[in-house]
């Protein structure tokens, strides 16, 4: 899934055949076999137990990475990879020399449901402007995405960060503009998905 | 005296050490890990001793220091004498109830005979119903005891169910016991040693009868009504903690093993193999001498045995995992209406066979 061409076709095929009701078994009389039951109950033994000796190979050592047979994450080992919709820390986008791209128009402030962000805006002296300080509550957010999807210049997007994010003091919770920053090419499949989901809804 | 004591002792020792110290921990050891491979999920695999894992082995380990240093809490209102004695009743029959199954044929020692069963009563078969009716007690008394409305309920239910099903499990077995003529287990198992009068051959309908009844007498699923977890919180056992609660546990486990060696020894030949006699395992190690001889004969007796008993103790747990549980009134249907009646029909056609 985290090939993005593979995650476009497989969101073009979805709707179409996907979203059909299957045909569910509506008589709820059951026949003679079924009361029975002892062969119906040999029945569900025989799957449980194919199941049972299929994930029997590999149980005392299992094999590494996507071999398993289990999907099972062995989580503080190994880490899930999250697909480019999921949305995690919100992060500012660094340029390639490590500015930022915000340019402080506070549309981002505004939309936040949950009034996380405050931004105080600045200018530079070719008469640019950026935020002089932008600080995100961590502790209010809601992790909603209004402010990728509204931002005009793509300067915050959601990362897949969902790690280390809590503490037990408040203070620690409160990002600074210097901790929200993040380089443009760590979040480039983030942004290519926030340009087509976006583009689509034709603003 | 002192030689047939020491045999008792050992012979106690090794069935006590067998069933409380290796099956009833690595039970819930299995329990776990098996619903969890029929369910592609990974079980518990967290506990570990200087980040040695192997496989979640630690776990009973764990649950042990657990258990033992929880606070052993009675509620208020509750029975005290009772409330106490309950998880001792339900727990000592399951373990008193192995006395008299037999694990291993009957050897010639340095000149002593020794039978590998502790006590080859002649009313073997009845003294384990008497032993499984008692635990009936425990678990009744639990409920009662409790003063809690769940507990009660359960009580009630394991009762009534308990009842039903003894009924048509000693039914079941009279057909059993026509077949062999004896009640004495030692007996049932010598006759098995021939192939074909292994007990599901001359028994098939007893023996899904037996092993159904024997279940719900186990209060396992899809026969747990009394403890019932999305109805009844835990059933009998709702205000139990620490180590009265491990009785329960225990004795829960130990009766699957204990059914499972009636079963074995019932209808899957006790301690024989397919086609081999003690006599041919006897004399297949005369290179060992007489009593090395019948060391190693003992030693396949009891190798094969617990094998069938732990295959039995898979099934169980199998089937505990993937039958979804009766709604009471549908446990007391297939109790009164379809178990007794068809373990009576089973008796006709025995002895109808018998006669012709």
């Amino acid at each position: 899934m985290t090939d993005n061409k593979a995650f476009q076709a497989w969101v073009g095929t979805l709707p179409a055949d996907k979203l059909k009701p299957k045909k569910v078994r509506k008589n709820i009389e059951l026949s003679l076999w079924e009361r029975v039951y002892l062969i119906e109950v040999l029945r569900g033994l025989a799957i449980t137990s194919r199941h049972f000796f299929g994930n029997l190979v590999g149980f005392v050592v299992p094999p590494k990475g996507k071999k398993r047979k289990i999907p099972t994450v062995y989580y503080p080992e190994e880490k899930a990879v999250m697909p480019p919709a999921y949305r995690g820390r919100p992060t500012l986008v660094a340029n390639a020399d490590g500015t930022e791209r915000c340019v402080a128009c506070g549309l981002c402030e505004k939309i936040c449901p949950a009034f996380a962000i405050s931004i105080v805006g600045d200018e530079r002296q070719d008469g640019s402007r950026y935020p002089g300080s932008y600080t995100l509550d961590l502790s209010r957010c809601v992790f909603c995405g209004y402010c990728e999807e509204v931002c005009p210049k793509e300067a915050i997007v959601m990362s897949e960060e969902y790690e280390g994010l809590c503490t037990t003091r408040r203070g620690d919770m409160l990002y600074t503009k210097e901790q929200l920053l993040k380089p443009v090419d760590q979040l480039q499949k983030r942004i290519d998905y926030v340009r087509r989901i976006y583009a689509k809804c034709n603003y | 005296m002192i030689a047939d004591l020491t045999e008792t002792i050992v012979k106690i020792l090794f069935i006590f050490s067998i069933n409380v110290g290796f099956y009833a921990p690595i039970l819930g050891w299995v329990e776990r890990k098996q619903s969890a491979l029929m369910q592609d999920r990974v079980g518990a695999n967290r506990a570990n001793i200087f980040n040695f894992k192997i496989i979640g082995l630690f776990h009973p380990i764990a649950d042990a220091v657990k258990v033992l240093t929880k606070e052993d809490f009675i509620p208020e209102g509750a029975d005290k004498f009772f409330h106490t004695l309950a998880p001792f009743l339900s727990l000592t029959p399951a373990i008193v109830t192995f006395a008299v199954i037999p694990f291993g044929g009957a050897y010639e020692l340095w000149g002593h005979p020794v039978k590998l069963v502790i006590a080859d009563l002649n009313v073997g078969m009845l003294f384990i119903f008497a032993f499984a009716s008692l635990s009936t007690y425990g678990v009744v008394l639990g409920g009662w005891s409790s003063n809690n409305n769940w507990s009660l309920l359960g009580g009630l239910r394991a009762s009534a169910q308990m009842l039903s099903y003894e009924v048509a499990m000693g039914l079941t077995l009279i057909g059993v016991f026509m077949v062999y003529g004896s009640l004495r287990l030692t007996d049932i198992g010598m006759i098995q040693e021939n192939f074909f009068r292994w007990g599901i051959f001359m028994q098939p309908l007893g023996f899904v009868l037996f092993f159904t009844c024997a279940i719900a007498e186990n209060k396992r699923a899809p026969f747990d009504q009394p403890e019932a977890e999305s109805e009844l919180v835990a059933g009998y056992f709702t205000e139990y903690s620490s180590m009265k609660f491990v009785m329960f546990w225990m004795g829960e486990f130990l009766e699957i093993v204990t059914i499972s060696g009636i079963v074995t020894t019932l209808f899957f030949g006790a301690w024989h193999l397919p086609f081999v006699t003690d006599q041919m395992l006897v004399s297949f190690f005369a290179g060992a001498g007489p009593n090395g001889a019948a060391l190693l004969a003992m030693l396949v007796n009891v190798v094969v045995f617990f094998a069938k008993v732990s295959f039995f103790i898979w099934l169980m747990m199998t089937i505990r995992w993937t039958l979804p549980r009766f709604r009471y009134d549908q446990v007391m249907r297939l109790g009164w209406k379809m178990l007794l009646p068809l373990a009576l029909i089973n008796i006709f056609i025995t002895g109808i066979v018998l006669l012709v």
